[in-house]
Parts: C-alpha cells; structure tokens; sequence
C-alpha cells in the first residue's frame, strides 16, 4: 500500500512538472547547488575520509525549502554521499564544502567572508553583488534565467579549483581594488 | 549448339571461366560485403566518439542550463558534412539546445531515446549520456548522421570489386585460352588421327604423343590398336587370298565334275532313249507272233474243234486268254514308251468336262453297273491334253474297277488348295490299300492285288507317274485297306 502511495506520489510529481515547464526560480537553484559539486574540487585535506558526506550548507533564512533535499535525496559524489545542513551562526559552520548564503545575511556578507577566510568553503549567494564583494559564486537573474558570476580569484584564495566547463558557462569578475 | 557438342576447347575455356568467375564473385561479394561491414562499424565509432566528446564538454552547459553554451558547442557538429542534426536534452528530457540552431521540428526527436546507436531510417543516430565524472546524469546528447558515407563506401567498393573482377575474368580468360590447349590439342589430334584412320582406312596412320600423362597413355594404346589392326587387316587379305585361291581351285574341279556329269547324263539319256526304242521295237515286233498264236489257236478251235475234244478246247481257250492278255501287256507297254517320248504341247484343258467324258465311256462300256460319279465343275489345269486324258482315265478307270465289290460304288473327282497350290484329288470307296506299300503303287508291274481279283497289267499307274513327271508336278495316294483309295497330283 505504501508502495503504491509512493508511486502515485512520483507519478503525479511528474506531472506536475510536465504540467509546470518552467521550474521555479529556487528549484533551479537548488539543483545548480547540487551540481556545483561536479564542477569545484576541493583540497585533499578537506576530506580525508573517501565516503565523508559533501556538506551543503545554508547559512540564513532557508529560501530553497525541500527543493536542495529533494534533489541531493539518493545522490551521491562518487562514494561521498550529499548532506544539507541549515546554519543559523557563523560558528555552526564545521565542516562544510558549499555553503548558500541567503539574501537574509546580505548585510553580513564581508563580516562572514572575512570570518571564513580561506577555508576551502565554496561560497554561494544570490545577494547583489555577491561576487565582487568577494564570494565565489553568484546567482544572477536575467530575463527569468539563472546565470552565474564567478569570482576566480576568491576561489583560487581559498585553494577550492572551479573547473574550467563551469567557468564556460559563468561571468567572470574581480574583486574590484581599493 | 547445346554445351554437350561444343568443341573441348572451348568446353575446357568454359570450365575454367566458369570457376574462376565463381571464386571471384564470392570474393568480391565477400570484399563488398567486409568493406560496407567494417566501413558501418567505422562511421559507427567515429559517431561514438565525436558525441562522447561533445557530451564531455556539454556537462556545464546542461547542469547549469546555458542555452548559449549549449548551442556554441552543438555548432561545433557543421565541421562534419554528415551530420544532419543534434540536440541536447536536460535531466528532464526537455531540449535545451539544437544543431542547427533552429532546426526543423521533424529533425529533432521529441524525447531521448534509449541510449545507443542504430541505422533508422536511412540516418545513423546516437543519443549518448552526459554525466560529469561518474556521476549522476545531467541530460542526453543526440547526434544524426546521413549514411551518404556509408552508400558511397558501397558504391566505391562496389566499382573496386566490379573492375577487378572484370580485368581478373579478363586474364583467366587468356590464360584458360592459353592452358587449355596442354588439355586439347593431344585430344584433337587423337581425334583428327582416329578420323582420317577410319575414312581413309589408312591404319599405318600414327597419333602425335605430347606427354607421359594418361592422355600420353590414351595416344600408346591407340596407336598400339592401331598397328594391331593393321597387321589384322594384313592377315584378313592374306587370308582372303588364299581363300580366292581356293575356291577358283574348286570352282574348276567342280567344273570338271560337272562336265562328267553332263556327259554322264547325255549318255544315260542316249541309253534310255536305246532302252525305249529297243521296248518299243520289241513290242511292236512281239505283236505279230501273238496275233498269229491268237489267230492260228482260233482257227484250230473253230475248224477242228471236234478231234481236239473237251481237254484239248480248254487249253486252246487258255491259249487264246494268255494271248490276248500278252497283248494288252503289249498295248499297255507301247502307251508307257510312247508317253515317255511323246512331243508336249501346253495349253488350258478343263479337267472337269474331260473327266465327264471319259466317265460316259466307261458307263456305255458296263451300263448295268450303277456306280455314281461325283466330278466338281470347272477344273482347269495347264498341260498337254492329251496326256492328261491318259491320266484322268487310269485315275477314274481305276477308282470305277476297284470300287466294283461295293453295292453303292462312288468315285470323286475335285480340287484343293494346299500351301497356296492346287491338288487335284481323285477319291473312290473301293477296296483301298495298306499304306504300307504306298511307295509301290506308281512302279512298273507293281500290283497290290491279283489279276484274279482285279483285272490290270501294273502299268497303268506307272503311266500316270511318268505324264506327270513330265508335267513338273507330283502325285501321291492315301489309302485304307477296304475303305477306298485317294489319289492326289498336282501340275
């Protein structure tokens, strides 16, 4: 019986998306968070363990919903399977590979890239002008598509390798010098 | 001409093309066919490996939905004439990008279709998964290419295989032309030689030999009947002589022989013709003596019969009996001789009517004896009729005197056909005869029965027997002692 509830539930998720061709905005960036990790590598150190989870972290007000559990539910990197895990401080940050900063925190965002350092964090937010302040990845709307602002050298500084397919597909921007 | 009288040369040409042409189509099908095979699973891995390449490099463009990147990296697929179409489709099956940019909806499959690759529709397809590292899947990457590579593949080996073909038929033609003369020529001359053997019966003729091979056998045996049959033929004449010889020997010898003969047969007749003269002239001189006994015995018995008295009558009476029966014998006699020289004169006689003659002689003769006379009409015969009376009247003469003792006396005179011959058959129911002694019957002074019984001198059938030697016919009796006698004779 269960079973059957479960598949009647898939079935009629999939329709809805037939139903709904465009994803909604946060659908999308929950799976461009998830497929990040096939495009960053990190530093050796940052996962010892071969089978260590690949930390999703979201710092602030959680915009993504059940859309990030959903799509990482089941997947995996290799042998490392995916874990999210919702940050309310900065000193709840442990052991983490990406981290979502939410547009709640936009008003924090210098404090807490200067409290990460150079972590091997990969940083992600949607706020303005997240890349040029010295985050790695941005979200950036343009005409109702998600496209992405890279800051290399952020990412370089914190020895996290953004591979050169997703800078392809990404605009590339400086922290500009003071 | 049908295949089974073609020539041997061109029987042993036809062989040889024959095969050759068979062992090379079945090599260049299987050329043609290894060529589009290989040239398929080529074009097949070259397919594979382009969209493994391009679905390498469209992982980014897929996981974060770049339209443009997409469509940049699917352009890449003009460098590659073959290629008809492509299409990226995301995670969700839906299509992100096309090559051509704006590609006919008919171009583009809806949906993925299972990964792989497969000749539809006479375009190679491929749709191949896209995945970063070994990772979850980010979408599918299809590829169509037209098979024009792959039938002008076809085409080319095909020309290849046709041209080969023909300059490899071309030289196993001339080489077939060349070699099959080590196969035919000592045939043909076998056969040129047997040939003019047998027209010209020439046997000293000699077959060419070209080699030690059984057609070099076939040549020795040949020429080995040959001489043999010459010095057969040799022998045959040899022998034909010797036999011509023989028989010009014998031809002559039988000359010689026959020559005695001749003479042998002239004197026999000369000596048979004394034989007649001196029967005739003897008859014919014994006639006057009996007819002075006959006359002299008749004169003392009228005139001095009474001296005589009664024994002296009676054997003056057996005087006279003996006489005048001498003198029958005489008469009897003096008819054989003369049938036997008498001159022949051949002509249509009706046999019928003659017979009807004598048969009224012989009843005006005796009219108180009642015998009946069966003559069939219209027989007729060729001879001398003379001749033929003498025989038709002993025959009937016969038949009516020994008929005699039976009270309803018959005699038969009629024909028939025996062996496509005629017979004349002359039948009576008198006293018969024991067929023992048929061969005596036509013999001089052979009697089967008594003067006593019968009256008769034994010359009358003899008579019979000559006239119709003379004839060329035959004549023959079957008889039963007291059941009658038939007599038979053919002319």
């Amino acid at each position: 019986m269960a079973l059957l509830k479960a598949a009647f539930t898939v079935l009629t998720s999939a329709l809805l998306l037939v139903q709904t061709p465009r994803a909604s905005e946060y659908q999308v960036k929950a799976v461009f968070l998830f497929n990040f990790a096939q495009f960053v590598e990190w530093p050796a150190v940052a996962a010892p363990d071969p089978q260590m989870p690949v930390i999703i972290g979201i710092l602030g007000e959680d915009p993504l919903g059940t859309f990030l559990d959903e799509t990482v539910r089941g997947e995996r990197l290799g042998l490392r399977p995916f874990e999210i895990r919702r940050y309310r401080e900065l000193t709840d940050i442990t052991a983490c590979n990406i981290l979502f900063i939410s547009r709640s925190e936009s008003e924090r965002v210098a404090e807490i890239l200067a409290a990460l350092g150079k972590r091997p964090i990969l940083t992600v937010s949607d706020g303005d002008d997240f890349a040029k302040r010295g985050g790695m990845i941005q979200f950036v709307n343009d005409k109702n598509r998600i496209r992405l602002r890279i800051n290399l050298e952020a990412a370089q500084a914190a020895n996290v390798t953004i591979s050169s397919k997703l800078l392809r597909v990404a605009e590339i921007v400086r922290t500009p010098r003071p | 001409m049908s295949i089974r009288d073609w020539p041997i040369k061109r029987k042993l040409t036809a062989i040889l093309l024959l095969i050759s042409g068979l062992v090379l189509v079945l090599t260049s099908v299987a050329f043609v066919t290894y060529e589009v095979v290989t040239f398929r699973q080529t074009i097949q891995t070259h397919l594979a490996t382009r969209s493994r390449i391009l679905a390498a490099n469209s992982t980014a463009a897929l996981a974060f939905a770049n339209e443009a990147d997409a469509t940049e990296i699917l352009a890449a697929l003009r460098y590659d004439p073959h290629t008809v179409a492509g299409a990226l489709y995301d995670r969700n099956g839906r299509v992100l990008a096309t090559y051509p940019a704006r590609a006919a909806a008919d171009l583009i499959p809806g949906a993925p279709e299972p990964d792989g690759y497969r000749f539809e529709g006479g375009r190679l397809v491929a749709f191949t998964p896209v995945a970063q590292g070994a990772n979850q899947r980010l979408g599918t990457l299809y590829i169509a290419s037209d098979t024009k590579a792959v039938s002008d593949a076809i085409r080319l080996s095909g020309i290849i295989a046709i041209v080969v073909l023909a300059i490899a038929l071309l030289a196993a033609y001339a080489l077939a032309a060349a070699l099959q003369g080590r196969i035919s020529a000592p045939i043909l001359a076998l056969a040129e030689t047997a040939t003019a053997a047998s027209t010209r019966q020439d046997y000293s003729l000699r077959a060419p030999k070209f080699g030690e091979d059984e057609l070099g056998t076939l040549t020795d045996a040949f020429n080995q009947m040959l001489g043999r049959i010459e010095d057969q033929k040799q022998e045959l004449q040899q022998h034909a002589t010797r036999l011509e010889q023989r028989v010009a020997d014998r031809t002559k010898e039988l000359e010689h022989r026959n020559e005695a003969l001749r003479r042998n047969a002239a004197e026999l007749l000369a000596a048979n013709n004394e034989l007649d003269a001196f029967a005739y002239s003897v008859s014919h001189d014994l006639r006057a003596p009996l007819r002075s006994i006959d006359g002299f015995s008749q004169v003392l018995l009228e005139d001095y019969a009474t001296q005589l008295g009664d024994g002296g009558r009676d054997s003056l009476q057996r005087v006279r009996a003996a006489s005048q029966r001498m003198a029958t014998l005489i008469d009897d006699l003096l008819k054989l001789a003369r049938v036997t020289r008498a001159e022949m004169r051949t002509e249509p006689v009706d046999l019928s009517a003659m017979a009807r003659d004598i048969v009224v002689d012989i009843q005006r003769a005796a009219p108180d004896r009642p015998v009946e006379f069966a003559i069939t009409p219209g027989l007729e015969a060729q001879g001398d009729s003379r001749l033929l009376r003498v025989v038709l009247d002993n025959l009937l003469r016969n038949g009516w005197k020994y008929s005699s003792k039976r009270p309803q006396a018959r005699v038969e005179f009629n024909a028939l056909e025996e062996n496509g011959e005629r017979v004349f058959v002359v039948k009576d129911n008198g006293a018969g005869f024991d067929m023992r002694y048929a061969d005596k019957l036509f013999g001089v002074f052979q009697r089967l029965h008594s003067a006593a019984e019968f009256e008769g001198t034994g010359v009358g059938l003899a008579t019979v027997r000559r006239i119709i030697d003379r004839h060329g016919g035959r004549i023959w009796a079957e008889g039963v002692v007291d059941q009658g006698a038939t007599f038979y004779f053919t002319l």
